[in-house]
């Protein structure tokens, strides 16, 4: 192994960061290798997905349980916070489930491995239409069915979530497809 | 969507991996580091469950000391072979 740790820009790890996931070094991650538990992870980001999609409602949530003032601007501030950091520990976990073979270049990768994530590229590229087909019935309709107000409940929530969704795919559609990782 | 997710079929190309490998001794690591590839790959390999290309055929037959046709083949092998 050479001394020189290569970053790759273009898929944004670097070559000790891929080396050391798939050679087992990081042993304390071994929990996320069963299939199963990845498959909860996938499920529980999932979940912290739709929960940042709705976002979006939040404002309505706050208005209807009757939070005034500080409190008010608290609790909203406090649980953006922590479904977006529950978010990205999340895509940050389903990256080492899969030992980064989602995100990993050629030459780290053997060719069991390249085709296996180019399959799940594949999957995730059709996942990825259809939350985008979504996201524009949702930005066509909405406004009709006064699903968005011009104060805060703009939509802007759920193509943040978009964004999530498209970065974490692959690994996700990678964490659930694979028996052994 | 579960059947979006499901494995495309393929011709199965049987192999003697495991059974050579344990009469010389190596590990699954060792002989994936002797092919240049993934211990879990050998694994997907010797359960038949993956393909490998020709390139790799050889190299794990140079590695086991095997010529490719007594490693690989189209049909299964005979047990005790």
């Amino acid at each position: 192994m050479s001394k020189k740790n290569k970053i790759y820009w273009f898929e944004g790890v670097t070559e000790k960061g891929v080396k050391s996931l798939l050679t087992d070094e990081n042993s304390k991650y071994g929990w996320l290798r069963p299939q199963r538990n990845r498959r909860i992870l996938v499920a529980m980001m999932v979940v912290g997905l739709i929960a940042v999609a709705m976002g979006s409602y939040w404002p309505t949530l706050k208005t209807n349980m009757n939070l005034s003032g500080g409190a008010e601007i608290v609790i909203y501030s406090v649980t953006a916070i922590f479904v977006i950091f529950a978010v990205l520990v999340g895509y940050l976990f389903l990256r080492i489930s899969v030992r980064g073979i989602g995100d990993a270049p050629n030459e780290l990768l053997d060719e069991r491995q390249i085709k296996v994530r180019d399959t799940s590229f594949r999957y995730a590229y059709y996942a990825m239409g259809y939350v985008v087909l979504g996201l524009l019935l949702l930005m066509l309709f909405g406004p009709e069915l006064k699903m968005f107000q011009p104060e805060g409940n703009d939509g802007s929530y759920l193509v943040i979530a978009t964004l999530f969704a498209f970065s974490s795919m692959p690994s996700m559609v990678l964490a659930w497809r694979e028996r052994d990782i | 969507m579960l059947s979006l997710m499901s494995r495309n079929p393929e011709e199965p190309v049987y192999n003697r991996i495991e059974e050579v490998r344990a009469a010389l001794g190596l590990s699954r690591q060792d002989l994936a580091d002797k092919a240049g590839v993934h211990y879990q790959t050998i694994g997907y390999l010797e359960r038949e469950e993956y393909s490998p290309s020709l390139v790799l055929a050889i190299r794990i037959a140079k590695s086991l000391n095997q010529e490719v046709s007594e490693l690989f083949s189209l049909t299964p092998f005979k047990k005790g072979k």
